[in-house]
């Protein structure tokens, strides 16, 4: 029923609205909440409860309790009672079959309970197994909140934003106003948030409501929920006034709907002029809740009983009703009809950030509550929270026999007495066996009580039952809202767009995206066997290691020897860890004296580039580091044609005498200046182009103008594996050295020292477990990559690379062997496809063993 | 150093009926954007040492490195000119440029008073300088205009 | 502080330099880097227990006491 309009209300009665329940029209004010708005109507069951679906009503009218909950536009679990009506909204009840009114599920409640006490589901539903997933589907649709609408959350955009404060303010009641307001007057910047959207007047400071705090981390960090947008805040000092939130009694009937906090009704009366009830008993224990009497009374309320529990704290109480709805409460034996019963006892600090942050909760037996102190540098707590709550005094753990302690998670007092007895008694198993505290409400309503309980049961007192640890997120929050935008960075070549335009098949290769193949792999190779390729390898990590102490450190750092590579000379390199484990390779040119140029895998640059920089901040060295890996496009250019083909771009020599192979020279190639390597990962004569990346589309044209045609990745794979040469992380693993690998002849163990020369000295002294050799398959078969390899019907190694050559007319690859099989021409078997198929060891590259090709 | 001329864009020469064309790596995530200025062909020389030169057009980046920023052209004769280490980093950074505060913060983290500073941005490591120019590896400068293009929706 | 062996280390004292750490309560020193950023690398010494750095030193450079902001 709505009372004549009231001083302090929030509603504009010049604004109709209307929204819809369950189809039908419900007319309201611009002001009102979907909940208050629905009461007005004359609505009072809101909810079913979670486990036993007992019809529950209105509450707390602040955000704070379950009962409210409805499920509106789509969005499950709304509080309805802070939640603005809006024109057209649907609202529908959730977790009830059939209607709030008449719960088909409610049978749970009723011939139920005995099968389901507290943590019933540890000792049923497991046999039998093949059931799992009937009680799965049984259990989710009869008890829950609300169900998600999946379509709605792929297509709802959240964002998030940083801001920089010098004050945060948490909670826009008068405690959190005077201090944002002190701030803004000395000139700080302030941002006040409050849980709710609230009304405030101008003020000289930023506010953002509704808007939840979720956490106070290190540093001053405070992330606020304000609906789709998620405010990462630091802050230069945190005011902590969340106020405090009044504590239901617990008692037999204490859920029937009628029963409410003092400061639910009193919001109902002041902010949205409705009549809470016709008659009202009300038990409070501090001077704010008993001063309800006072709005009751304004509104028309008869009050038939009022206890002040600081003075007499009665040792029964008894609500009755009927299907659900109180119709009297009997206090000691005398028994009073009332449809409205406003109870609590002390109300509780909502210290819950100010433990996140670090604060110490302890217990005031005199007031009956628990209280921060002890609060880190730069947060403070103002007002209520800081338990600024006039005279209190302790109240009874029970008033009966029996009650609800936890309404989200319908926990009984008897819930809580059998989790003890079964040994649970520390008030942190008590949560986790029992679920209190673990619902929507997250302890507002239900961890002081919980903790008198126990406190009483264990004859102790509630400083020695402790509180639970406070932890984040303080309210629900969507899980799309945290995840906000999902950007994934992929690396490009400045050449990418020319592969996507050919319509090469791109994967992933870490963080790059590159081509695999442009539509037919092995085409590729033959075309780099007969005449000439183009690969982008531009995603090569590429450093340049330059200073007089250049060599010094390259030698303290690979296994190869440095000092005697010539100026203009270029050496296959692999780095080795402190373990003596193969961490990355590449090549190593030296373009002067002091200068040379390094590259890594693609994969590895970033580890690499890290390495290098941390040994020379532990050496101090006199050389510089500088990562060239974007500055620079690479092309290699391949085949027996590559000579011809470049000679007609570029003025420097190509002749084989002139560039030898592993030569490197500077020079220009279509007037791009380029450092040239003459290296051959894919066994054919080639250049590798290394130039500045804004020409990487130019000179890719030129290159396929004059009839190179391009090679991806796969065909890369199957050249490189036909010479047996290795790629890192495919080839060896964590646990692979050079000497295991077949590349004996990198560690130059005469050389002082090395990182990773102690631990290549032991391996080489132990003899290695398994050697890394090619084979080629009896009858063609290619085997997978990871295959076993069986020997007396036991594993004894893997394959790491495999694919059919058409050059070399076999299935050829390479694989980890026990060393007594890893000799020329040695049989092994290989598991395929559950078969075991024969191969053959080749210690030498398949194809063009004695390099004439590469070397031409 | 006149030498590493591999590295500098700068350098290229039109050679016997052929002309090197450069390209920004943001050119395509750029096209039909608006409110993003593309600054990837700018001359860029890091600059290496006990005390960088304070030159006017320098960002400080830590210490003993700072980013010039240059015409194009004159790069090649002010690596030559700066005295200590200094490298053509043109072709290494792609860059933007920005006037938007509210974008800002919701791309990155950084103190936007406390300018020029190093940190991450759009999810990539970047030089952020007043206001507000952004530089990051060229490689993921694809990646960084679409997440930039991304968040200037939830703004509008 | 975990030191490099120096010289020839056996096998153990090698594996326990590679593999072994000491679980520290207390204050450790530690090396870090800007990777987000400009990639330097410098020596914390950090309390485990509380999270506050007391020290900070850049290679090379003259020695920083940790900032308070």
């Amino acid at each position: 029923m709505r009372l004549p309009p009231q001083p302090d209300e929030l509603l504009d009665r010049s604004h109709e609205v209307v929204f819809f329940f369950r189809g039908e029209p419900v007319r309201a004010f611009a002001g009102d909440t979907i909940g208050s708005a629905l009461f007005a109507s004359g609505r009072r069951v809101f909810s079913r409860s979670f486990k036993y679906h007992r019809p529950r009503g209105l509450v707390c009218c602040s955000g704070g309790c379950p009962n409210c909950m409805l499920t509106v536009d789509g969005t499950p679990n709304v509080r309805s009672c802070v939640e603005p009506v809006r024109d057209g909204a649907v609202v529908e009840p959730q977790n009830v079959l059939g209607s709030l009114d008449r719960d088909l599920l409610s049978v749970v409640d009723k011939v139920g309970r005995p099968f389901t006490p507290v943590g019933f589901y540890y000792r049923t539903m497991i046999r039998p197994r093949r059931l799992w997933p009937l009680y799965e589907k049984v259990l989710r649709n009869v008890a829950g909140l609300g169900r998600i609408d999946k379509h709605r959350g792929r297509t709802t955009r959240y964002d998030a934003e940083h801001r920089r404060v010098d004050v945060l303010v948490i909670g826009g009641g008068r405690s959190g106003l005077k201090a944002a307001r002190a701030a803004a007057g000395r000139g700080e910047s302030v941002l006040l948030v409050d849980e709710n959207a609230r009304r405030f007047g101008a003020e000289p400071f930023e506010i953002v409501a509704p808007g939840r705090a979720l956490g106070i981390y290190e540093g001053g960090l405070v992330p606020i929920d304000a609906g789709r947008l998620l405010l990462r805040v630091r802050a230069g000092r945190i005011v902590v006034a969340t106020g405090a939130v009044e504590q239901p009694l617990v008692f037999p009937g204490n859920d029937l709907v009628g029963v409410m906090l003092p400061d639910g009704a009193r919001r109902l009366i002041r902010d949205f002029a409705v009549k809470p009830g016709e008659r009202a008993v009300v038990l409070a224990a501090d001077d704010r809740a008993l001063a309800v009497v006072e709005d009751l009374a304004r509104a028309g309320v008869e009050t038939v009983a009022s206890i002040d529990l600081r003075e007499h704290d009665p040792s029964e109480i008894s609500a009755e009703g009927r299907r659900g709805r109180l119709h009297a409460v009997s206090i000691e034996g005398v028994p009073h009809e009332c449809d409205l019963l406003l109870a609590a006892g002390a109300p509780q600090p909502a210290y819950s950030l100010l433990a996140q942050a670090g604060a110490r909760i302890s217990y005031d037996a005199d007031r009956g509550i628990f209280v921060p102190s002890e609060l880190p540098e730069g947060v403070e707590a103002v007002g209520r929270v800081a338990g600024d709550l006039g005279r209190l005094r302790p109240t009874r753990a029970c008033h009966g026999d029996g009650g609800f302690v936890c309404l989200c998670e319908d926990v009984a007092v008897k819930d809580l007495e059998r989790a003890l007895a079964e040994g649970f008694d520390s008030i942190e198993l008590a949560k986790r066996y029992t679920t209190v505290t673990m619902g929507p409400c997250q302890g507002r309503m239900c961890h002081l009580p919980s903790i008198r309980i126990y406190a009483h049961a264990q004859g102790t007192d509630e400083a020695a039952i402790g509180t639970t640890t406070a932890r984040p997120p303080w309210a629900p929050v969507k899980l799309g809202l945290l995840a906000g935008r999902t950007h994934e960075p992929a690396k490009l070549t400045a050449i990418h767009h020319r592969h996507e335009e050919l319509g090469a098949d791109i994967i992933w290769t870490g963080a790059w995206r590159r081509p695999h193949s442009y539509g037919d792999a092995p085409a590729e190779a033959k075309n780099v066997h007969d005449a000439v390729g183009v690969i982008d390898v531009s995603t090569l990590g590429k450093l340049l290691v330059a200073g007089p102490d250049a060599v010094e450190f390259l030698e303290r750092l690979y296994p190869n020897r440095y000092a005697d590579l010539k100026p203009g000379r270029v050496r296959y390199g692999v780095l080795s860890t402190d373990a003596g484990r193969i961490m990355d390779d590449g090549t190593v040119a030296r373009l002067d004296d002091e200068r040379f140029y390094v590259t890594t895998t693609s994969t590895g640059a970033d580890s690499v580039l890290g390495w290098f920089e941390w040994w020379n901040a532990v050496w101090q060295l006199d050389v510089e580091i500088v990562n060239l890996t974007g500055a620079l496009a690479a092309l290699n250019v391949a085949g027996p044609q590559a000579r011809e083909l470049l000679a007609g771009l570029t003025a420097t020599d190509l002749a084989a005498g002139g560039f030898k192979y592993l030569d490197a020279k500077e020079g220009r190639v279509a007037g791009v200046p380029c450092l040239m390597l003459r290296i051959g990962f894919v066994g054919e004569l080639g250049y590798e182009l290394h130039f500045a990346s804004p020409y990487g589309e130019y000179l890719w044209d030129v290159l396929l103008e004059r009839a190179a045609k391009p090679f991806g990745l796969e065909a890369q794979r199957i050249l490189r594996l036909e010479k047996q040469h290795i790629i890192v992380g495919q080839d060896t693993d964590s646990e692979s050295n050079v000497l295991d690998a077949n590349m004996t002849w990198i560690a130059k163990l005469d050389k002082d020292d090395f990182v990773g020369k102690w631990a290549i000295e032991h391996a080489q002294e132990r003899g290695p477990r398994e050697l890394l050799v090619g084979f080629v398959m009896a009858n063609g078969t290619v085997p997978a990559e990871g295959g076993q390899v069986v020997r007396d019907g036991r594993p004894s190694g893997r394959v790491t690379s495999a694919r059919w050559s058409e050059r070399v007319g076999k299935a050829i690859g390479l694989a980890w062997l026990p060393p007594d099989l890893a000799e020329e021409d040695a049989t092994f078997e290989i598991r395929v496809n559950g078969r075991l198929e024969q191969a053959r060891v080749r210690l030498r590259p398949f194809f063009d063993p004695a390099g004439e090709r590469l070397k031409s | 150093m006149t030498e590493l001329a591999f590295l500098s864009p700068g350098a290229a020469r039109a050679d016997d009926g052929l002309t090197p064309r450069q390209a920004s790596p943001l050119a395509r995530a750029l096209a039909g954007s608006s409110g993003i200025r593309d600054l990837s062909l700018l001359g860029k020389i890091e600059l290496r040492g006990e005390d960088p030169p304070a030159l006017v057009d320098a960002i400080r980046i830590t210490p003993d490195r700072a980013l010039l920023l240059c015409e194009p052209e004159r790069c090649a004769e002010l690596l030559e000119t700066l005295p200590g280490f200094a490298v053509d980093m043109t072709g290494a950074l792609a860059g933007i440029e920005l006037q938007d505060e509210a974008l800002m913060r919701r791309l990155t983290d950084l103190d936007l008073s406390r300018l020029p500073a190093v940190g991450k941005v759009a999810g990539v490591p970047a030089i952020v300088a007043p206001r507000y120019r952004i530089f990051f590896a060229q490689e993921v400068g694809h990646s960084v205009v679409e997440t930039v293009r991304d968040l200037q929706q939830g703004l509008a | 502080m975990t030191r490099r062996p120096r010289g020839a280390p056996s096998l153990r004292e090698l594996t326990d330099y590679v593999y072994f750490r000491n679980n520290v309560a207390g204050v450790q020193r530690e090396w870090w880097q800007h990777r987000f950023g400009c990639e330097l690398w410098f020596l914390a010494d950090r309390d485990t227990r509380t999270n506050e750095v007391l020290r900070v030193e850049v290679p090379g450079a003259a020695e920083v006491k940790a900032p308070t902001a």
